[in-house]
């Protein structure tokens, strides 16, 4: 199924999420200067030779906690991401699969989670929480995981009923086995799109938890974080905020183009339309 | 096509909603001013001065008056009252303006005082701590008050915003009270008060405007543009940040130094912080003249000890170690804490000197402390874990913090004391750090009993010094308050209490 990814449909978009992701990875070998290194000397200097991209209030190398700032959003999207799509998946499979009161019990759960605004519930979690980047996290994976769910749920209920499934009942495959070996793989596809979508919105409700306060902690750069730090600035220091600004942009709309490419490759059924 | 014109109607619509708005601001005789330090987080939202910290918004906005009043130098004048005798060490005789009226024309005599004093001590948290009124007596319009104790300090609790003289027969309906003060409330939320001119306003100047309104808004950046596009005619509370751009002839600031100061205070319950060597390093550790310099944007002065230098027990009379590192890295060795294993932090029985700092961010200037002082401590090895959070309550009780920073006003009535029974005394109800002193408590009960401000002063000295020889607190900075207005603006200043704000001469021209 993945084959069809290499080379032919290798985007260009793929290069540029390949580098943000490789950057991220090894982001503390690349910064020019110690990202937490205070100087309150050269504070809010515009960019210039020396920062490339200005220094903040305390002093600090903004491209540096650019650099490092991606560390911060984008591996804890894509481990948060990995999280909920991995967990929602499986309940979705059990409960399409098992039916009964598992299903019934499960799916009012999500129900119940569904009927809040994602990014409400979300802040509210995590007030309650205690804020922190984990905290943060915590609260988006509470409510993130019922998608996965859903769509996992609707999709194993279509295979359910095929007939190399009863087959594999009647070569006498444990219900575990049938899951694991049948019915997720053939689930897989769709899931890794809808995760794929999910990139830049998860990278966002991370940024914009840290923007209110409820996410990253001083001193950590985190681009919403460092957004929210910059913001009573945007009038007198405007590279303060528009550095992670734009990185978040860039970032968001390099993951989303990404998800779109990957869907028209996986997603078998919308190529046929 | 469709679609750039519906975008550039859209666009149109947002523009002009941007725009709008500053009618109101435009009319003379109305004055709309925005403030970050009205509202129910600040505890002072409704102009009840007997509920919490509400008296604040009653005298900062022109509702009410105390008996006396503070100049620019924290020294008692008179207001509502004339003069005063104090008869012995337990009695003092109050006497009440003759001119002096209520908004509703009732007239302030001895009587409607004494009443208006009962209430505040029934009612009130603060109040009957500090005033300890075991008897007020009422005759024409002279009030006598007798103490269960010495309070040398009674005339300065009078004077704080909980002393705002009401009419108690007039109610607390709708969070209005009856003040003697040059406007009157007329509506009043949690985050609006709208007043209009007392016109039986008794001062010798009158009020000149029609009608205000103090709105709360608690977003310094809104702020700052409700400011630029000209829907408030002065703000108080904006970010240092923004205070450049209203640098121009169409604007004007008001500054004063106050006695709000940022402090920390270290937990003695910590074991590493019994230490008098740990606790010096991190004082010494603190570089507050780049903190007040660069990230108050000179919006205040390096503080030395709890008061600023504007008053006689102030920072003049007190010293404590200078900024060092050297100093402090040496204190930290001579206790042992060393770094052994490399890793960029002093360390001993094989643990790193590793703190957490609690702090709360609903005062911009605290977690711009807490970075600073987490990057400056870092240079002598110590570890600063940052806990800047708004539900900082929660972790004072549970114990859950080894340094706690926060924003206080120091000497809110001109007088110290109030600053020693409520954050240093042994057992004292803001004493975060549960320092304990027995010099503090004997030169505690000495100041308790002590007349005359020079007396008081210099035990005021005494005690500061005791902190700071003790390191039980760190002080950073003392706050600069600023107003920004229209240029049209006149009578609006910034006064060193943090409680006058709207008077009588306040006007646009």
């Amino acid at each position: 199924m993945l084959k069809p990814l290499i080379p032919d449909h290798l985007s260009l978009i793929t290069v540029p999420a390949l580098a943000l992701i490789l950057v991220a990875i090894f982001a503390q070998y690349l910064t020019p200067f110690d990202p937490y290194a205070q100087d309150l000397t050269r504070a809010l200097t515009p960019p210039d030779s020396v920062n490339l991209l200005g220094t903040d209030r305390y002093g600090r190398d903004i491209l540096s906690r650019v650099i490092i700032g991606s560390q911060t959003t984008i591996l804890s999207a894509l481990a948060l991401l990995a999280v909920i799509s991995i967990v929602g998946s499986l309940i979705g499979a059990v409960c399409g699969f098992k039916g009964g009161r598992v299903d019934t019990i499960l799916m009012r759960t999500s129900d119940v989670f569904l009927a809040f605004p994602q990014m409400v519930f979300a802040i509210a979690a995590a007030g309650a929480l205690g804020g922190g980047l984990f905290n943060a996290a915590l609260a988006l994976a509470l409510i993130g995981w019922t998608k996965y769910a859903r769509i996992s749920r609707s999709l194993t209920l279509t295979i359910r009923k095929m007939p190399y499934i009863d087959a594999a009942k009647l070569a006498g495959t444990g219900s575990a086995g049938i899951l694991i070996n049948h019915v997720l793989p053939n689930i897989a596809g769709p899931i890794l799109v809808t995760a794929a979508l999910d990139i830049g919105t998860i990278i966002m409700e991370l940024a914009g938890l840290s923007f209110l306060g409820l996410g990253a902690m001083p001193p950590t750069a985190e681009w919403g974080a460092m957004m929210n730090n910059g913001r009573s600035m945007l009038q007198t220091a405007p590279w303060v905020i528009l550095s992670p600004g734009f990185a978040i942009f860039l970032t968001v709309a390099i993951f989303n183009l990404l998800g779109d490419k990957l869907r028209d490759v996986i997603d078998v059924r919308g190529n046929r339309n | 096509m469709k679609k750039f014109l519906a975008a550039m109607i859209s666009a149109g619509i947002l523009i002009s909603g941007c725009g709008g708005g500053n009618s109101v601001a435009d009319d003379k005789n109305t004055f709309t001013y925005g403030t970050v330090a009205y509202g129910v987080a600040m505890e002072n939202a409704g102009t009840n001065p007997h509920e919490s910290y509400s008296g604040w918004s009653t005298i900062r906005y022109g509702i009410g008056e105390t008996l006396f009043k503070f100049n620019e130098h924290m020294e008692l004048e008179p207001w509502i009252a004339e003069s005063f005798a104090q008869i012995d060490d337990y009695t003092v005789q109050i006497k009440i303006n003759d001119a002096a009226v209520f908004s509703n024309g009732k007239k302030v005599d001895g009587e409607a005082v004494k009443k208006c004093l009962e209430h505040l001590i029934a009612n009130h948290d603060r109040a009957p701590h500090d005033l300890k009124i075991s008897a007020i007596t009422a005759d024409g319009q002279t009030v006598t008050i007798t103490s269960t104790e010495k309070v040398p300090a009674l005339l300065n609790y009078l004077s704080d915003p909980y002393g705002c003289i009401i009419d108690i027969d007039a109610g607390f309906d709708d969070k209005i009270v009856v003040g003697t003060g040059p406007y009157r409330a007329v509506k009043v939320t949690d985050t609006q008060i709208d007043l209009v001119r007392n016109e039986n306003y008794w001062g010798a100047v009158k009020p000149k405007l029609e009608k205000i309104i103090v709105r709360s808004i608690t977003d310094g950046d809104t702020l700052t543009m409700a400011m630029q596009n000209g829907e408030l005619d002065a703000v108080q509370g904006l970010p240092y940040s923004s205070l450049k751009l209203f640098d121009n002839d169409n604007f004007k600031i008001s500054q004063v130094d106050t006695s709000r100061v940022y402090q920390a205070a270290f937990n003695f319950d910590t074991p590493e912080l019994q230490d008098l060597n740990v606790r010096r390093a991190i004082s010494m550790a603190i570089d507050k003249e780049n903190f007040t310099k660069v990230l108050l944007d000179g919006n205040g002065t390096a503080a030395v000890g709890p008061f600023p230098a504007n008053l006689s027990f102030g920072d003049n009379a007190v010293h404590a170690a200078a900024y060092d590192l050297d100093g402090a890295k040496n204190l930290l060795a001579e206790s042992g804490w060393i770094d052994t294993d490399g890793d960029g932090y002093v360390d001993k029985d094989g643990k790193n000197l590793e703190l957490r700092y609690l702090t709360y961010t609903s005062r911009q200037e605290l977690p711009l402390l807490a970075e600073a002082a987490q990057a400056n401590l870092k240079k002598i090895g110590v570890k600063l874990n940052v806990n800047a959070t708004d539900n900082y309550k929660t972790f004072l009780r549970d114990g859950e913090y080894d340094i706690f920073s926060k924003a206080i006003v120091t000497a809110p009535t001109g007088d110290a004391e109030y600053y020693f029974t409520s954050h240093i005394v042994s057992g004292a109800v803001d004493n975060a750090g549960h320092y304990d002193s027995a010099e503090i408590s004997r030169l505690e009960n000495e100041l308790h009993n002590t007349f005359g401000a020079a007396n008081r002063s210099a035990l005021a000295v005494q005690m500061s010094q005791q902190i700071l020889d003790d390191c039980a607190l760190f002080y950073a900075s003392h706050l600069r308050m600023s107003f920004v207005m229209k240029n049209n603006v006149v009578g609006f200043y910034a006064h060193p209490s943090d409680y006058y704000e709207i008077t009588a001469e306040l006007e646009k021209k």
